[in-house]
């Protein structure tokens, strides 16, 4: 018997019957008991534009969404076991940090913080593997 | 209450993919343990020969990702059985170039990903690794 696969529907307006093909990545896959979110940019839902701003206001944004996917997949921040966050730069961790201990008060998940080169004039990119 | 959850090293059909051996590098080209797949990062490997491939990135891109279906399907899985993707280049600008190729891997339902740049070694271009379901 082998797990089941399951692409989720990101949350906000997705046109009737409009399958994932085209696109490069779901925003979030279940996998058996597990959730795998890919990548997250700051981006509006609805309209799907990219908001710029600041370290801070980005990962606000993106973990705001996120918190949005997670419960329309029937999981939650709280289930969230392990995040990957990638920042423009390092010296920007503490600006982050300062967002991300909202999202998480209590029992927050495993993680790891990375520096690198990130597409498009992204400031910063947020994954995470959750429980569903 | 739990009993330990069967582990296993992946092996790729054709013996000139396994990298980490023929590097002798600490690790394998990938782990099962139950219902997943965790495969190590992967590099452009021609498989005719077991050398790097330093072509264009199209070309690295979809020897990488030629070599990851191999991985996958000698573990009985499967492209279509992929789950999380990290794509890692060496060089930024390149990341529309990788796209190209990387969708005719996953045309329908890709999995979640996360595409970045980070300095990687042995001059490679990309280096690609994935979560899949097994079986």
């Amino acid at each position: 018997m082998s797990a089941a696969r399951e692409i989720i529907p990101p949350p906000g307006p997705t046109p009737n019957g409009e399958r994932s093909a085209g696109h490069l990545a779901s925003m979030a896959v279940r996998g058996g008991d597990f959730l795998f979110v890919s990548g997250l940019a700051a981006v509006d839902l609805q309209s799907g534009e990219r908001i710029r701003g600041t370290t801070a206001s980005e990962t606000r944004h993106i973990l705001t969404n996120l918190k949005q996917l997670l419960e329309a997949a029937g999981s939650s921040l709280d289930k969230v076991v392990k995040v990957n966050v990638l920042l423009h730069s390092m010296l920007e961790a503490p600006n982050m940090n300062e967002v991300y201990a909202r999202f998480f008060p209590d029992s927050p998940p495993a993680r790891t913080v990375c520096g690198a080169c990130l597409p498009h004039g992204v400031k910063v990119i947020i994954e995470c593997t959750a429980l569903r | 209450m739990t009993e330990a959850l069967p582990r296993s090293a992946i092996e790729p059909r054709n013996p000139l993919l396994n990298a980490s051996r023929s590097s002798n590098l600490p690790h394998v080209p990938g782990i099962r343990v139950g219902d997943y797949i965790f495969l190590s990062g992967m590099a452009p490997i021609d498989p005719r020969t077991g050398e790097r491939n330093h072509g264009p990135i199209a070309e690295q891109v979809r020897t990488t990702l030629s070599n990851m279906q191999h991985m996958l399907e000698s573990a009985g899985s499967s492209l279509e059985r992929v789950v999380r993707v990290h794509v890692v280049l060496a060089d930024i600008s390149q990341m529309a170039d990788m796209d190209r190729v990387y969708r005719e891997f996953f045309p329908v339902d890709p999995p979640a990903r996360t595409a970045w740049s980070m300095q990687l070694r042995f001059g490679n271009g990309c280096e690609i690794e994935c979560v899949a379901l097994a079986g």
